[in-house]
């Protein structure tokens, strides 16, 4: 049936088994370009009619089709009509450490105690996650792993959508530690009027105290000359070298402020913001601090009764006016951080350039991450990682994609989802 | 010196007064019987709110009133107390007390645990722990001196007291606050009272308000059946606590606008007129108030200011909150204004001395004075039928009145005495030495020019120095005595001190000056004191500018509802939804609240018109499963008799949100807590209307059933409650029906007995549950049922074959495609997630192309939210459709509006734009299916509800309001008032998946 465009897809397939996750596929065997498509470059620049050629899983070609293109020695795909992009990232995700939530034996991501920066989501990193490729067939090929919890929940790493195991899907080992700042505010719950409200967090200076001696320890450690080892002050130094980035969790502007000031007091090196509107109300502040924001998933409701009934879709493009770099995220039902292009989608319908919408899930987050050398943007130099869509990629419509490559390796799309539905409709005699 | 000369009556000790009515008491010493009359003259009698004797007597004897009147010469025996200046007024009642009741401690404890499935109340009570109509509190009662001590101090001198606990509370009584419970208590049952609060029940069901209101309702019905038997056919304490009681003034004690009509409302069913006590925000609802016909209990806490000073944590309060804080001392006024009858009470304060103060306030916001004293007088001394004996000063009643300064509702007006049962309470001297004037004060030879200043009572004395300084006296002045000190000059920290009594031309007596040694000084008045212009009163906000009630009451509210109009939209791409499909530039008339026209060149001079140049018509989307709006859950296994129509909310932002998402009509859903859920309300979401009228009239009946690990409680592993397998929910299903046909014949049989024999027979019980569940296999009712595995998808169709009746909708239906042909086969609708899955072990195996695989099987198929937040963007749910089964536009669009409206039988009426249809429609800017779209203008029956220019405005409006009542509450702070920290209490949005409630932090794990 004509319906099934990506049928063709089943072609990549070799004996996928229901119930088992996708294959992984092999080193990118010999140079590919990719011929006719849109490329969306992820740096704000489109080519209309492009060639984007790769080998050995970097790219090595970006260049304007209509003019002289020398294919040799490449295998050619064409994609004309259809649009290239860089492979979408998704930053603090819980991919690979949680599985079904509801159920505590599939959960990985929240470690017992507020302190725990040596904790690595790396090493439970699960490959055999059913949501990895889920998240490639949407045209997401990169996502932070991250823990969470705690006061300091531990560090993260940037993992390929891809891989046997952990050592072969890491991208960037370690490159985060993620503190989740006190709140001003507490909640408290009324079951009866089953009603929250706010109220000063009388614990707040003793927390912030507590944190902030943590990261004097963590620097007086380092300068101590003789000690006996500690892990997770070890964990620590890489903020101070500049080697991990600091992710500050921070609810409230005023907490933005505080935890942003505190880390910078204490020689972090790299700090981005984790946090919503609230970021919007102290832009000047993390714009002057030269502060990137990784906001949460901007299909949500209003924080407040009287906010701006849009008010998170406007938010990107209201940090973007504000001059921040800003990296669109996840977080709740892991099954939907697939829609991350969709939030972007979304920040154009409220008045976002669409090349800036496709920069917040592609090379604003890479640099929010630290691993913009390597990824984040389709230029010469760079990881072959990227994807082929029928159309627009940030709408559901036309979000439908023929190809991806996770460093240069051509990915399955095909995945138990793909194998239900056609089961189920081969059942039913709607295919045949 | 310028004194009031007033008659002192004898003294009365307070010792033994009770004994003397009480011939039972042998006393314990000789016997000192006195007649207790007393004359009070000279005074502004309020012999009741309206009526107001100038220069009169009240006389009093043994307690009663014996007579009151101008010109009155006291008889001969009485007392004559001379209160010329003072008013008299009858004492106030106050009808929501516990006075006198042993407090109720609610048992604390955490979520989770095992659930307590039956009453905990040991004895021959009700099987459900909420109800306690067997308890009276006249059995309980016993007085106590110091909370009688505080009512009194702020004029009340009789009470209705009940205990605060349980759905049914049984009978209160009737107290006068005096110093004896034998005398004190008047009646002791004067009323049954009814709550929305279980209090210490911990008992599983009910949970939820549709749950309390369930139990009340049935619990009349077991009233009315247990009656019928005599002997009784088992001995329930509560239930004869409730016959008994039925003849009282019933008293709800309900909350808020929108309780108190779900109160009246109940009342309404069994004919029985509540007195109900509300929260005083009356005023935000005044028209549907007035219309539930009820007389209120309405307290007078009005909220404190927030402390809003930093901007940031100023958003922590919402709009609602702000103009509540605003416009609660306006609610009495309107009440009056609107024609409700009302008591004031004086429960919920907090501090119970700020209890005239409010009253004040009210009286400066529009309530009358006579309508105030009606309030705490008249009024709720009729409404529990205690007219006869209090609430008024004519003879033969109870002498229970006050004595004040001055005019009741004036500022500065005292409280000198409160009589009970004609027995005296004092709080301030009637007779106040007054001492102002011009002095020359003499200590030791030298000689100051002192002023005595301020009304009596409070009067304070400086030494002039010259005429820009003065030293202040620190100074007591009473009738007979003074004790004054003073410093000897204006800086120095020494004090001179004095003390003395009163002489014929001021004071006399005794001191020590700084150095210890004694004196001897005086004061001889030289002048009267200056007439001053009194100041403004503080306070007086009658001029001030005060915001207006807005529908809802909180932000986007509107001050007037949107009206229906006559509507062309011209020239866009409609989406007929009809044979027609999609048609470009294409005109749509409007009128009526109907579709009046569709097609090209159409024209009505009437019409406004509305360009749809370049923009897509579509009918509003109908959401076949949401919980906004007074979505909730309620926990019983079988829960079938509540009703989310009795708790339907229309102040829920979620409505506005949802319209700015395309949004016209929902269908309002139960949770998933239990295998029967409750009975849906099918809604439009007509912002700003009243609940009742969010409800679509005529619409069929439909009813939340729920499958899988909800019902089971997967998640709660010391949970004991039935069913906690899959096996055990088709039980429950098939007991439910089961019993459902039998009670069915059972009512049968007693409906076709001979006319003769029927009135002599015992009619059936009455049951809800049976009702609600025999409505189902009559094919009365339509089950929406909350699913996700095939196994028990398939079983629940199994039932209903079993019975005899079809499925109406599988919701959720995660695992629909594996069982699509049998569904089809069956007839059953399907309303599914667009790509959820892998949030619980059972719906692992969800895909996204669910949705297409049923609709390519022929099963009618919809997209729903349960979320407010998926439910605003249910065009782009629906729109992944396209990328996940590739199924064509107009049917994707049907997903979200024909085929819900079919699974709502309400297809008649909505899903396409077709001539006749309710005008019920969406303007988008863009193809609707697209990330791209927005709303331009959502239309209900004709009525423009949300458009997103006037959203713009509204949001300028919405902070323009929060800035003004801003600065207004920062005065409150820079006045040194009273204000709160913290933000507002916020409702959570429900979702299928909380069955405890702590899951509303727990959003991650849907």
């Amino acid at each position: 049936m004509k319906k099934f465009i990506y049928t063709l897809l089943i072609a990549f397939i070799s004996g996928s088994v229901f119930g088992q996750v996708p294959v992984p596929v092999g080193e990118q065997q010999g140079p590919i370009m990719l011929i006719g498509g849109v490329a969306h470059l992820g740096n704000g620049q489109v080519i209309q009619n492009s060639a984007i050629g790769f080998d050995s899983g970097k790219i090595t070609q970006v260049a304007d089709a209509s003019g002289n293109v020398n294919t040799d020695g490449f295998t050619v795909i064409r994609i004309d009509g259809k649009h290239v992009y860089p492979g979408f990232i998704l930053p603090n995700s819980q991919v690979g450490l949680q599985e079904v939530s509801s159920i505590r034996a599939m959960s990985d991501n929240s470690e017992e105690g507020d302190f725990n920066p040596s904790v690595r989501s790396l090493i439970s990193y699960n490959t055999d996650s059913e949501y990895i490729a889920t998240f490639r067939y949407n045209g997401v090929l990169l996502a932070e792993s991250t823990p969470t919890s705690g006061r300091i929940s531990g560090t993260s790493s940037v993992m390929e959508m891809e891989g046997w195991n952990w050592e072969d899907a890491a991208h960037t080992v370690d490159m985060g530690m993620h503190v989740n700042w006190p709140s001003k505010m507490n909640r408290r719950f009324d079951f009866a009027t089953f009603s929250v409200k706010t109220e000063p967090n009388k614990n707040y200076d003793k927390q912030v105290v507590e944190l902030e001696s943590y990261f004097k320890d963590a620097q007086s450690y380092a300068e101590a000359p003789s000690k006996t080892t500690n892990l997770k002050l070890e964990a620590m130094q890489g903020l101070f070298d500049g080697s991990k980035t600091l992710f500050l969790h921070a609810g409230g502007a005023k907490e933005i402020v505080e935890s942003v000031k505190l880390a910078q007091d204490n020689n972090v090196q790299k700090i981005v913001v984790v946090a919503s509107g609230s970021a919007l109300m102290v832009a000047s502040f993390l714009k002057d601090n030269n502060i990137g924001v990784i906001i949460p998933p901007t299909h949500r409701l209003p924080e407040r009764q009287h906010s701006d009934v849009y008010g998170p879709y406007k938010l990107p493009k209201q940090l973007f006016d504000a001059g921040l770099t800003v990296g669109l995220s996840h977080s709740g039902m892991l099954g939907h951080a697939r829609n991350l292009p969709f939030f972007a989608g979304t920040a154009v319908a409220y008045g976002l350039d669409k090349e800036e919408a496709l920069k917040m899930i592609t090379s604003n987050t890479a640099k929010l991450l630290g691993i913009d050398d390597r990824v984040g943007t389709l230029e010469v130099g760079k990881d072959a990682t990227l994807f082929v869509s029928e159309g627009d990629a940030l709408d559901m419509r036309t979000n439908i994609i023929s190809h991806a490559f996770i460093s240069g390796k051509q990915v399955t799309l095909y995945n138990k989802q793909q194998e239900l539905y056609e089961r189920y409709s081969r059942k039913y005699g709607h295919i045949d | 010196m310028n004194r009031i000369r007033l008659f002192q009556a004898v003294f009365l000790l307070l010792l033994g007064f009770g004994g003397w009515s009480q011939v039972t008491v042998t006393p314990n010493d000789v016997k000192d019987e006195r007649d207790r009359a007393y004359a009070f003259t000279n005074a502004t009698i309020m012999v009741d709110a309206s009526t107001k004797l100038e220069n009169a007597t009240l006389l009093i004897k043994d307690g009663k009133v014996i007579q009151t009147g101008v010109g009155l010469a006291p008889p001969v025996g009485y007392n004559v107390i001379d209160l010329e200046g003072k008013y008299i007024y009858p004492s106030f009642i106050d009808l929501a007390t516990n006075y006198g009741l042993p407090e109720v401690k609610r048992p604390r404890g955490g979520f989770g645990g095992a659930e307590q499935m039956f009453t905990k109340t040991k004895g021959a009570y009700s099987p459900n722990e909420a109800l306690k109509s067997h308890y009276n509190a006249g059995e309980e009662f016993t007085g106590n001196s110091k909370s009688a001590d505080m009512m009194r101090k702020i004029g009340f001198g009789a009470v209705l007291t009940s205990r605060p606990d349980g759905l049914a509370r049984g009978t209160g009584a009737f107290v006068t606050l005096g110093n004896n419970d034998n005398i004190d208590v008047i009646a002791e049952r004067a009323s049954a009272s009814y709550s929305f609060d279980k209090g210490t029940s911990r008992q599983l069901y009910p949970a939820s308000k549709m749950g309390f209101i369930s139990l009340l309702r049935q619990t009349y019905l077991d009233a009315s059946w247990y009656q019928q038997f005599n002997p009784r056919p088992f001995k329930d304490q509560s239930l004869e606590g409730w016959i008994a009681s039925q003849g009282l003034p019933q008293i709800f004690d309900a909350g808020g606008w929108i309780d108190v009509l779900r109160a009246d409302k109940i009342g309404d069913e069994f004919g029985v007129q509540y007195i109900i006590k509300s929260s005083g925000n009356s005023y935000q609802r005044i028209d549907e108030i007035k219309r539930s016909g009820a007389a209120l209990i309405v307290p007078v806490n009005y909220p404190d200011a927030f402390d809003v000073e930093d901007p940031l944590d100023a958003e922590n309060v919402t709009l609602e909150d702000m103009k509540h804080w605003e416009l609660a001392s306006y609610n009495l006024g309107r009440l009056e204004s609107a024609g409700v009858t009302f008591a004031i009470t004086s429960a919920g304060l907090v501090k119970k001395n700020e209890f005239l103060g409010n009253v004040r306030k009210a009286v400066n916001n529009g309530l009358s004075k006579t309508a105030a004293l009606r309030a705490l007088t008249e009024t709720p001394a009729r409404l529990v039928r205690m007219n006869g004996q209090v609430g008024s000063l004519k003879p033969g009643m109870i002498a229970n009145f006050i004595i004040t300064s001055g005019d009741l509702f004036e500022d500065k007006t005292a409280i000198h005495e409160n009589w009970v049962q004609g027995n005296p309470n004092r709080y301030k001297p009637l007779e106040a030495a007054d001492n102002a004037g011009s002095y020359d004060l003499t200590v030791n030879g030298t000689t100051y020019k002192m002023e005595v200043s301020g009304k009596p009572g409070s009067q304070k004395a400086k030494i002039i120095v010259n005429d820009s300084t003065s030293i202040d006296i620190k100074g007591k002045f009473s009738k007979d005595l003074v004790t004054m000190s003073f410093p000897e000059e204006v800086k120095s920290k020494e004090n001179i001190r004095l003390s003395g009594w009163t002489n014929d031309d001021g004071w006399k007596g005794t001191g020590q000056l700084v150095d210890g040694s004694w004196i001897e000084w005086t004061a001889t008045q030289t002048g009267d004191p200056e007439a001053k212009e009194e100041r403004k009163k503080k306070g007086d906000d009658s001029d001030e500018e005060i915001g207006d009630v807005v529908f809802p009451f909180m932000a986007y509210g509107n001050k007037e509802l949107p009206s229906q109009e006559t509507l062309l939209i011209r020239n866009g791409t409609v989406w007929t939804n009809e044979a027609e499909g999609i048609v470009e530039e294409t005109d749509v008339l409007v009128k009526d609240g109907k579709i009046a026209g569709v097609g090209k060149g159409l024209s009505d001079p009437a019409a406004r018109v509305i360009d749809g140049t370049g923009k897509h018509l579509t009918n509003g989307i109908i959401d076949e499963h949401t919980h906004i709006a007074g979505g909730g859950n309620d926990r019983a296994t079988n829960s079938s008799m509540v009703r989310i129509g009795d708790q339907v909310n229309s102040e829920d932002m979620n409505i506005y949100r949802s319209l700015a998402g395309g949004v016209t009509a929902a269908q309002v859903l139960h949770g998933s807590a239990n295998p029967v859920g409750g009975q849906s309300a099918l809604i439009k979401l007509r912002w700003g209307a009243a609940p009742e009228d969010l409800k679509i009239k005529g619409a069929a009946e439909h009813i939340k059933f729920a499958l899988g690990e909800n019902v089971k409680r997967s998640r709660a592993p010391s949970s004991i409650r039935f069913p906690q397998t899959r096996m055990g929910v088709e039980q429950v299903y098939v007991d439910g029906f089961t019993n459902a046909v039998e009670y069915e014949k059972e009512w049968n049989a007693y409906n076709n007995l001979p006319r003769k024999s029927k009135p002599s027979a015992k009619k059936p019980r009455r049951d809800l549950v049976h009702e609600a569940m025999l409505e189902i296999v009559n094919g009365e009712r339509f089950i929406t049922c909350h699913s996700y595995v095939q196994s028990e998808i398939n079983m629940l169709m199994k039932v209903a074959d079993q019975f005899d009746f079809t499925v109406n909708t599988f919701t959720h239906i995660l695992e629909g495609y594996k069982v699509a042909d049998k569904m089809r086969e069956h007839g059953v609708g399907a309303s599914t997630f667009s790509d959820w899955w892998n949030y619980k072990w059972e719906v692992r195996y969800a895909i996204p192309y669910n949705a297409a695989i049923m609709h390519n099987e022929g099963v009618l198929t919809a997209i729903n939210s349960d979320d407010a937040n998926s439910g605003r963007r249910l065009n782009q749910e629906a729109a992944k459709s396209v990328k996940y089964g590739g199924m064509a536009r107009e049917d994707i669009w049907k997903m979200v509006t024909l085929n819900p409206a079919k699974m709502l039988h309400l297809e008649d009426q909505m899903g396409s734009i077709k001539v006749g249809k309710d005008a019920d429609l969406v303007l988008w800017t863009d193809d609707p299916l697209s990330v791209y779209a927005k709303v331009e203008k959502t239309i209900i029956d004709g009525t423009i509800y949300f458009d997103a220019e006037q959203d713009q405005e509204a949001r300028a409006a919405v902070q323009a309001e929060r800035a003004r009542l801003i600065q207004k509450m920062r005065g409150v702070k820079k006045s040194g008032g009273r204000t709160q920290k913290g933000g507002s209490w916020i409702e959570l949005e429900f979702h299928c998946d909380m069955v405890h409630g702590h899951e509303a932090f727990d959003t991650e794990n849907r």
